[in-house]
């Protein structure tokens, strides 16, 4: 095995020399009783550099992201300000057992959803019986009756998920949410691999690494998978709601990595209930919709009048089986947070199997005693209202000002069905650069699963890494940055 | 793959407005060079009359100095005539096609759209203008550069090759108009001498001087200068040459491309390119350049119109007939310079 031969000037301190993890688990070092996750290869690269040159690489690095575009966008009156999402250059590392567990975890967990979503939009079983509340989906605003009996092929709704998972300080994996609509960062996880290929090859020495290159050709495959049937080569399109939209730095991406055309709704049309795009050679039929917009603006036919993102009679051409829409329209119910609760009872009751992943406890305020125990123990929880993204709206009770927490409990009072709380967990955290010295920051992770026919998950995912001191959200709208996800092959060494 | 209707129209436009900025930063150029050498400065008034723009410019500004006239080609975001406001646009439309374009070229335009943004007032002061410009100008060069060498050449390639050489043409049409705009605008008549220098600076703002001394070692004639820059076959920014390679890229999408539907826009190019030969025997061209120049600018008009209808899925208006005649009346010199709204782009 090569080794990086940097000599270290001996009389400044190596950059892991004052880090110190506390009462987290290590994503480097391990959980707090016995720091020993063998990633030693790592450390060792880590402890050879210098911090100084560390922190003028990391900026070069950045400066990358930003003129290679890989950015999302915020757009004033006047002008579009392209961000990049901070990347920190420590990768967070999985080892293969790790993998394994969440292969498996997150495989069965979409497995279960998609036969949840097709009982729902069918004969509701699980509602008949019992298991779950009748009302927490038919009275959702993102159920969908015009889904009503409507068989998607492979009885695959949810084609591209992203799974919240966190680690508690014991090292244990966490679902903490699942993203069934339209997930989104996983550009980040091969760009950042990408950057790390170049800028870092140094720190990936003498590492085997799971690769990320192919997601598109896979999501391609996947798609493919799920096209109406008898079709030799279907057409697929990456339907975006175009330049304006945050993430439309993904969605080149992925369109570009696919090989497959960027469209937006003006370029598609529905005529005898068959999609077709506008072509300089003329209309071309359309198979498989990777859409990035929303349910609510996807066919101003059926959902919102007022879109013009959409394409009028989409939905008659979907339901005619002419065209597959990724992901299908109404899987808003499998990523609820109050249904998000019920996940392992559902795994259960579809599966007949244990949850190999379990979810974060969780409190669902709309009935009584779970409300009378959240009240009670409001600086012990983190209360979030089931209907938002993005991390608004959280109350994170230990970390919350009087005022706050008595600001949530009104909220909560007056509208209870509209939260759930959780105990805060322990994020655990991964050593991070910051203003030149390496300290503890608390990481997430989403892995993303296709499924056409069945499920691939590509090996790591997109780590978030809350950069303000102490903070555990790593929404990128709250100031979360993102590392590269290392899962590594076989034994660690 | 096939190429979307707005992802053509995005290619057309991205060279169209890279050539724009390149074209107003020599017309600019050009304006600094016929002061050179003269006691009193000529005025900017002209340059508004060469592209039709008092009306809008006077609603903005209430005299056409040097400042304002600079202000309004140069920096001004929202007119798409101005260097700023067309790279922007270039940037826009690059940004629409971005799934299509080669790494190199989308870092290209945003370095370049970066540093564009990040000249200063004192960048355009007449003192530093001409170097400015040609600061633009290569900026330019290199984004077509790039896109020469890296972009795929499927049906893309004949549609930014096609904005680019509609917009040349139609730049070259009014760089020879310019003696109409600067009389339209109160100047009075050159001396000959003048005269003399006027056409070598014409000349030189079409990067042509050199080209046309191999051709004509000695002297200077306005008839050649003209003539040159409209009918010679090889030089790259003459009327002509645009006009040829605007038919070769139509009837490539035609024949290799296969697209049936580019029947249309290829008889109207091929009818602008067999009228236009036609007026190099005419010993008159000189006395009717304005209409001349007119008549290339709107047949460029009706062209950008039947690419949009045939092939950027615009709505069908009434097709203008190809026309057989040339309307080539000697006519006023008052009469106003093409401008139509297919000369922007529209918005989607």
């Amino acid at each position: 095995m090569a080794t990086v031969t940097v000599l270290r000037n001996p009389s400044t301190a190596a950059p892991l020399d004052t880090y110190d993890p506390g009462p987290f688990f290590c994503e480097l070092l391990g959980a707090p009783d016995n720091r020993n996750r063998n990633l030693t290869t790592l450390w060792h690269h880590l402890q050879q550099m210098e911090l100084p040159d560390l922190s003028a690489r990391a900026k070069d690095a950045e400066r990358e992201l930003f003129m290679l575009g890989i950015t999302f966008t915020v757009y004033t009156e006047r002008n579009a300000i392209d961000r990049i999402l901070p990347f920190d250059l420590i990768p967070r590392v999985l080892t293969a057992s790790d993998w394994g567990l969440l292969d498996a975890g997150i495989k069965q967990r979409v497995k279960a959803l998609n036969m949840f979503l097709w009982d729902m939009y069918h004969k509701r079983h699980i509602l008949k019986d019992g298991t779950l509340p009748a009302d927490l989906v038919l009275g959702n605003t993102n159920f969908r009756p015009e889904m009503s009996d409507y068989d998607p092929p492979e009885g695959t709704y949810i084609h591209v998920s992203g799974t919240d998972i966190v680690r508690d300080a014991a090292g244990r994996f966490l679902v903490l949410e699942d993203n069934s609509r339209t997930p989104s960062g996983v550009s980040y996880v091969v760009e950042n691999r990408h950057l790390m290929q170049r800028a870092f090859p140094d720190l990936m020495q003498g590492h085997s690494i799971e690769p990320v290159s192919d997601y598109g050709e896979r999501l391609a495959g996947k798609l493919a998978e799920v096209a109406p049937p008898s079709l030799v080569d279907p057409q697929i399109v990456l339907l975006s709601p175009g330049v304006f939209n945050s993430a439309y730095f993904e969605h080149i991406f992925l369109a570009r990595e696919m090989g497959v055309p960027l469209v937006e709704g003006r370029d598609l049309y529905v005529e005898n209930d068959r999609v077709f795009m506008k072509t300089v050679a003329g209309p071309t039929p359309v198979h498989v919709i990777y859409r990035r917009i929303n349910d609510d603006f996807i066919d101003p036919e059926v959902f919102n009048k007022e879109s013009l993102l959409g394409v009028p009679g989409l939905m008659r051409a979907v339901r005619k089986g002419t065209v597959t829409l990724a992901n299908a329209v109404g899987t808003g119910i499998a990523d609820d947070k109050a249904v998000y609760a019920y996940v392992p009872r559902i795994i259960r009751y579809y599966l007949d199997e244990e949850p190999i992943l379990p979810n974060v406890h969780t409190y669902i305020c709309r009935e009584p005693r779970a409300l009378a125990y959240t009240l009670d123990n409001l600086e012990k929880l983190v209360v979030k209202p089931v209907g938002e993204s993005g991390g608004y709206g959280i109350t994170v009770g230990p970390k919350a000002t009087r005022a706050e927490i008595e600001e949530c409990r009104e909220r909560l009072t007056r509208n209870p069905a509209n939260y759930i709380a959780q105990p805060m967990i322990d994020l655990s955290v991964c050593p991070t650069l910051i203003e030149g010295m390496v300290e503890p920051r608390h990481v997430d992770l989403r892995p993303f699963a296709v499924t056409g026919h069945d499920t691939w998950i590509l090996p790591g995912g997109l780590t978030r890494v809350a950069l303000p001191h102490g903070s555990i959200v790593v929404n990128s709208s709250q100031g979360g940055g993102t590392k590269d996800t290392w899962v590594l092959r076989g034994e660690t060494k | 793959m096939t190429l979307l209707s707005r992802h053509a129209e995005c290619a057309f436009w991205l060279a169209r407005y890279l050539e724009r900025a390149e074209s107003m930063a020599r017309i600019l150029e050009a304006h600094v060079a016929f002061n050179r050498g003269r006691a009193t400065d000529a005025p900017w008034a002209w340059i508004l009359a060469l592209y039709a723009d008092e009306e809008n410019f006077f609603k903005k500004y209430p005299e056409a100095n040097a400042e304002n006239v600079i202000l309004y080609y140069v920096t001004e975001l929202d007119n798409l005539s101005s260097i700023q406001g067309s790279i922007r646009a270039a940037r826009e439309n690059a940004r629409a096609l971005r799934a299509l374009l080669p790494t190199d070229l989308w870092l290209q335009i945003n370095d370049f759209y970066s540093r564009i943004l990040a000249f200063t007032k004192s960048d355009f002061s007449e003192m530093r203008l001409s170097r400015t410009c040609d600061n633009i100008k290569r900026g330019c060069y290199a984004e077509i550069g790039v896109a020469e060498s890296t972009l795929y050449r499927d049906e893309g390639w004949p549609f930014f090759r096609l904005g680019q050489f509609i917009e040349r043409a139609d730049q070259t049409s009014r760089l020879l108009d310019v003696q109409f705009a600067q009389r339209a605008a109160g100047m009075s008549e050159l001396s000959p001498e003048q005269e003399g220098g006027f056409w070598n600076v014409l000349l030189r703002s079409a990067s042509a001087y050199h080209a046309f001394r191999r051709v004509q070692p000695s002297g200077l004639k306005p008839m050649d200068v003209a003539r040159f820059l409209i009918f010679d076959s090889r030089l790259p920014r003459s009327v002509a040459f645009c006009a040829s390679e605007i038919v070769r890229m139509i009837s490539q999408l035609r024949g290799e491309f296969r697209l049936r539907n580019a029947q249309r826009a290829f008889e109207r190019s091929d009818a602008f390119l067999t009228q236009l030969q036609s007026h190099s025997r005419d010993d008159q061209l000189l006395a009717r350049l304005h209409a001349f120049n007119d008549w290339v600018q709107t047949e460029l008009t009706l062209l950008t119109a039947e690419l949009g209808n045939t092939f950027f899925g615009h709505q069908q208006t009434t097709p203008e007939p190809v026309s057989t005649q040339p309307p080539l009346e000697t006519s006023s010199f008052f009469q106003t310079q093409a401008k139509t709204s297919s000369q922007f782009q529209t918005q989607g």
